[in-house]
């Protein structure tokens, strides 16, 4: 009985820490997704890099390959 | 017996989490690879959703498409100097002289235009592989090279002149958005903008100017105006994306009903 008791807490135990590490792995992704609103604060680097997605370089072009 | 079958049932329950996270890796795996291949075209829509932007994407095609003919052409002559047959190459370039005919009329102002420019982009991308694939196989590697070197010399007035426009068309874009950004800075619009417009500052200077106004900013001011530009950035960056996904399960659609037939 008490062998039986012993396994299924191991296995239990194993479970857990698998779900733990599950969710552990892909929170760190969101997080890097996420941007952290809490503080209300904004680096210039953030702001600048929003400005500059807002326009097009003058020498921007489209990629269609080399011809030889 | 109670106690196999209680172990059965927690294998199967570990087996199952195992291979959902497994199924989700790869999942991602796919997301990525087809993010890699549609990442470029997907940036060049996302200034599509308005006729301004779009006409830049139609002009920026036309220029690239030009130049690759005008390098054809030339390295045509230089095989027919050389007394080499290039029938399938004049073949691929009259085909990619339509493609450019079908650029230069496109309508930028259609609610199509990103359907039209993608399709026409790729085209042109297969024109152009299949040029390069084709002179590759009548020409050894030295030949390719010194070849390379000539058409990489090459001047032409008409794609000066379509840069130059495009350009133009580029600075009324980034002028727009100037004023765009202006308006959620709250701030009048400063001679920069008009400065920019007329080519005394560059785009750069531009923009750190306009830095150093937010950057001066009560710290919620700025947050405020961080989340009114990303939110724009993003609801374009997400259309231009949903865009892309709903044309490729259209193309996925259309696959599965060429197999059924």
């Amino acid at each position: 009985m008490n062998k039986k008791i012993i396994s299924l807490f191991f296995l239990l135990v194993l479970m857990v820490s698998i779900a733990f590490t599950y969710i552990y792995f892909n929170q760190i992704e969101t997080d890097e997704r996420q941007y952290d609103s809490s503080g209300k604060t904004v680096s210039d680097e953030d702001i600048a890099n929003e400005i500059d997605d807002m326009f097009i370089e003058e020498d921007d072009e489209i990629e269609i390959g080399e011809m030889v | 017996m109670k106690k196999i079958s209680t172990l059965l049932i927690l294998l199967m329950m570990l087996i199952s989490i195992s291979s959902l996270s497994l199924a989700d890796e790869a999942g991602e795996n796919n997301e990525e690879e087809q993010e890699d291949i549609d990442s470029e075209t997907e940036k060049e829509i996302e200034i599509m959703n308005n006729s301004l932007g779009a006409e830049i994407r139609l002009l920026q095609l036309e220029k690239a498409l030009l130049r690759n003919i005008l390098k054809g052409e030339m390295a045509v002559q230089v095989l027919i100097g050389l007394e080499y047959n290039t029938a399938d190459l004049e073949s691929i370039l009259s085909d990619m002289k339509i493609l450019l005919e079908e650029v230069r009329t496109a309508n930028a102002s259609s609610n199509e235009s990103v359907q039209i420019f993608i399709s026409l982009k790729n085209e042109s991308r297969n024109l152009t592989t299949q040029f390069r694939e084709t002179i590759k196989e009548l020409l050894d590697d030295e030949t390719l090279r010194e070849i390379r070197l000539r058409i990489r010399e090459m001047v032409s007035e008409q794609v000066q002149n379509l840069n130059k426009y495009i350009r133009n068309r580029i600075r009324q874009f980034n002028f727009n958005q100037l004023y765009r950004l202006y308006g959620i800075v709250g701030e009048a619009s400063s001679s920069f903008v008009n400065d920019y417009f007329n080519g005394t500052l560059s785009l750069n200077e531009t923009k750190l100017q306009l830095c150093k106004i937010i950057n001066q900013m009560t710290k919620e001011k700025r947050f405020q105006i961080f989340s009114e530009i990303k939110s724009e950035n993003l609801r374009r960056q997400i259309h231009a994306h949903d865009y892309l996904e709903h044309m490729g399960d259209k193309g996925k659609q259309k696959g599965n009903g060429k197999g059924q037939h």
